[in-house]
C-alpha cells in the first residue's frame, strides 16, 4: 500500500517537474508572443497534465468500488444459483417440471437480488462508484474547459452562469407579469 | 444401458421459442415507430417546454368542474393512454369529466435550474389560471399521479382556495417509509455532487434505477413472455406500447431532482411540515378540500407506506383512502382499472363537481 502511494507520488511529481519545466521554457517567448498559441498550448498542457495525474488517484477508487459492485452482484448470482439447486429436486417430474423450475429460478433470483439492492452495503457502494464517476467527469470537463477557453469559446461554468441568468431573469419578468396582474384585477 | 426419455414438450417449447427468435424482426412491428396515445387533443396552453393538454369530450354533456392531471416527473404522460381499452384519460372523458393534463415536456440544460418553485408556483398555477379563465370556473380539481401526486399536494397546500377536490394516486409523501429500491439508493446519494458536475438528472440513471426494481421479471422474464406470444396481436401491440413508453424516459431538471432528493427522501420535510417552495411554507395541514388517496398495495416504486400517511396528516374532514391489489402501473393502465378504480374515482368526483 505505501509502496503504492510511493509511485504514485512519484509518477505525480515527475509529471509537475516536467509540465512546469516546459511551461517555464515556452514562458520565455512570451514576452513576444503574449496570447501566442506556444503559450496556450505550454499553460493547458501543464493544466491537463494535472487533471490527468489527479485523475488516476480517482481511477483507482473507481475500480475498487467497480471490483466491489460487481462482487456483490456475483455473490448473490452464486448464492441465488446455489438456492435454485437445493430447490430443483424436489420440483416434481412432469410436463410442468419446466414451467415450475423456470417460475422458482425468477423468484429466488428476484428476491436475492431484491434483498442487495434494498440494503445498505449496496447503496453505499454504488453511491460510492457514481460519486468517483462524478469526479472523474468533472476532471474530463475541466480538461474541456481548457481547450474551450484555449480556443475562446465558453467555459462549462461560463454557460452555466448563462443559464442561472436567463432562470433568474425570468423569474423576475414572472414576478412582474403577476403584479401586473393583480394591479388590473384591483381596479377592475 | 439406461434409456434416454426427452420429453416431447420441452423439445416442442425448445423449438418453439427458437422459431419465435428468428421470425420476431418480420412479424413485429420496430419498436420506435409504435405510436402511443389515443385519444384526441388540444394545446390549450405552453409555457417553456410544459404544454397543457385539453382532452376533446367524448359526451353530449360535461361535469361542471374540469380536471387537471399532473403527470409524473419521471417518464412521459402517455401512460394514462397508451391504449384506448385501458385509457384513464378515455374513461374519465367518457364519464363526463372535462380533462385537462399538463405534460412537463423534455427539459434540456436551460432548464437545470426550474425546481419545486417553478413547477408549483410557475408552471402548475399558470394552467390553473388558464383553466379557471377558460371554463368561467373559481376552483378546479386536481389529481396528481406518483411524484405528480407530490407536486399536486405541494399545489393544494400552497392555494387551496383554488382546489375543488385533489386526488393522490400513489404519491411520494413520507420518504422515510418508503421501502422501495429507489429509496435505499436516495438515502446515501450525493445530489449535490451530481447536479453540480453533469446538470439534469440524466434518463439512463432513471431507467437503471427501474431496471434494478424487478430485475428477473422485468429484464428476463418480460422479454421471454413476449417472445412467446409474438403470434399473439393484442400481446405484442400492449407489449411494445409499454417498452417504448418506457424507453421515452425524459431527464429531469437538476434543481428539482436536488429538492426532491434531499426534501422528500433524505430529510423527509413534506410530512413534516417543515417544507418551504418559493419561500412559502407547506403544511398538509392546508389541505382541507376533499381528498381521494388511492394507493396500490402491489406498488414496487412508490410503496404504500410512503403513499397513505397523507389521509392522516391533512385536516380535511371529506377524505378516502383506498388500497387496490395492483400495482404501480396497473392502478393507472389496465383492465382492473378500468373495471375497479376508475368507477369508484369517477363516482366520488361526479358527487363532489
Amino acid at each position: 500500500m505505501q509502496n503504492e502511494s510511493n509511485i504514485t507520488e512519484y509518477y505525480k511529481k515527475t509529471a509537475m517537474f516536467w509540465s512546469d519545466m516546459i511551461a517555464m521554457m515556452s514562458s520565455k517567448p512570451t514576452t513576444l508572443t503574449a496570447v501566442g498559441p506556444i503559450r496556450n498550448l505550454s499553460s493547458n498542457l501543464k493544466k491537463i497534465t494535472s487533471e490527468l495525474t489527479e485523475a488516476n488517484k480517482e481511477i483507482v477508487e473507481f475500480n475498487n468500488f467497480l471490483i466491489e459492485y460487481y462482487k456483490q452482484l456475483s455473490d448473490t448470482w452464486t448464492s441465488a444459483q446455489k438456492e435454485v439447486a437445493s430447490r430443483a429436486p424436489k420440483i416434481p417430474q412432469n410436463e410442468e417440471s419446466v414451467e415450475a423450475y423456470k417460475r422458482v429460478w425468477i423468484d429466488i433470483f428476484e428476491n436475492s437480488f431484491t434483498g442487495l439492492f434494498d440494503s445498505k452495503k449496496f447503496s453505499e457502494n454504488y453511491n460510492g462508484l457514481i460519486s468517483t464517476e462524478l469526479d472523474l467527469l468533472k476532471r474530463w470537463n475541466a480538461i474541456t474547459d481548457v481547450m474551450l477557453k484555449s480556443a475562446n469559446l465558453p467555459t462549462k461554468q461560463e454557460i452555466d452562469e448563462i443559464y442561472e441568468e436567463i432562470h433568474s431573469l425570468k423569474n423576475r419578468i414572472f414576478k412582474l407579469e403577476l403584479s401586473k396582474k393583480k394591479t388590473e384585477n384591483a381596479r377592475k | 444401458m439406461p434409456e434416454n426419455k426427452f420429453n416431447p414438450k420441452i423439445i416442442g417449447e425448445f423449438l418453439n421459442f427458437g422459431r419465435n427468435l428468428v421470425e420476431a424482426p418480420m412479424k413485429v412491428s420496430v419498436p420506435h415507430e409504435v405510436k402511443i396515445g389515443s385519444t384526441q387533443f388540444d394545446v390549450a396552453y405552453k409555457e417553456d417546454k410544459m404544454r397543457l393538454l385539453h382532452f376533446k369530450s367524448l359526451t353530449s354533456k360535461q361535469i361542471r368542474t374540469p380536471l387537471l392531471i399532473s403527470y409524473a416527473i419521471v417518464n412521459r404522460y402517455h401512460i394514462f393512454d397508451i391504449d384506448p381499452k385501458k385509457s384513464w384519460i378515455r374513461n374519465l372523458l367518457m364519464q363526463g369529466f372535462d380533462v385537462y393534463l399538463i405534460d412537463w415536456g423534455t427539459p434540456s440544460k436551460i432548464d437545470r435550474f426550474l425546481g419545486f418553485d417553478e413547477y408549483v408556483n410557475g408552471y402548475m398555477d399558470n394552467c390553473m389560471d388558464f383553466i379557471c379563465d377558460e371554463t368561467d370556473v373559481d376552483k378546479v380539481s386536481i389529481q396528481g399521479y406518483c411524484t405528480g401526486g407530490t407536486l399536486a399536494t405541494v399545489y393544494s397546500s400552497l392555494h387551496p382556495e383554488r382546489v375543488k377536490n385533489l386526488i393522490a394516486t400513489a404519491p411520494v409523501i413520507d420518504g422515510w417509509k418508503d421501502t422501495t429500491v429507489v429509496s435505499n439508493i436516495a438515502k446515501y446519494f450525493d445530489v449535490d455532487k451530481l447536479v453540480d458536475t453533469v446538470g439534469n438528472m440524466p434518463p439512463e440513471f432513471i431507467y437503471f434505477c427501474f431496471s434494478i426494481l424487478k430485475p428477473f421479471e422485468q429484464g428476463v422474464e418480460k422479454y421471454l413472455k413476449f417472445l412467446n406470444n409474438i403470434d399473439n396481436e393484442k400481446y405484442v401491440d400492449s407489449f411494445l406500447k409499454i417498452e417504448k413508453w418506457l424507453d421515452e424516459t425524459p431527464p429531469i431538471p437538476g434543481e428539482l431532482f436536488k429538492q426532491w432528493i434531499k426534501g422528500i427522501y433524505q430529510d423527509n420535510l413534506l410530512i413534516q411540515n417543515k417544507m418551504y417552495v418559493g419561500n412559502k411554507h407547506v403544511s398538509l395541514k392546508n389541505l382541507n378540500m376533499p381528498i381521494f388517496t388511492q394507493v396500490a398495495v402491489g406498488d414496487h416504486l412508490v410503496s404504500p407506506e410512503c403513499s397513505m400517511p397523507l389521509h392522516y396528516a391533512v385536516s380535511s374532514t371529506d377524505k378516502i383512502l383506498k388500497l387496490y391489489p395492483t400495482g404501480h402501473v396497473g392502478m393507472i393502465a389496465s383492465s382492473f382499472s378500468q373495471k375497479i378504480v376508475l368507477p369508484e374515482l369517477g363516482q366520488w368526483l361526479k358527487e363532489r363537481s
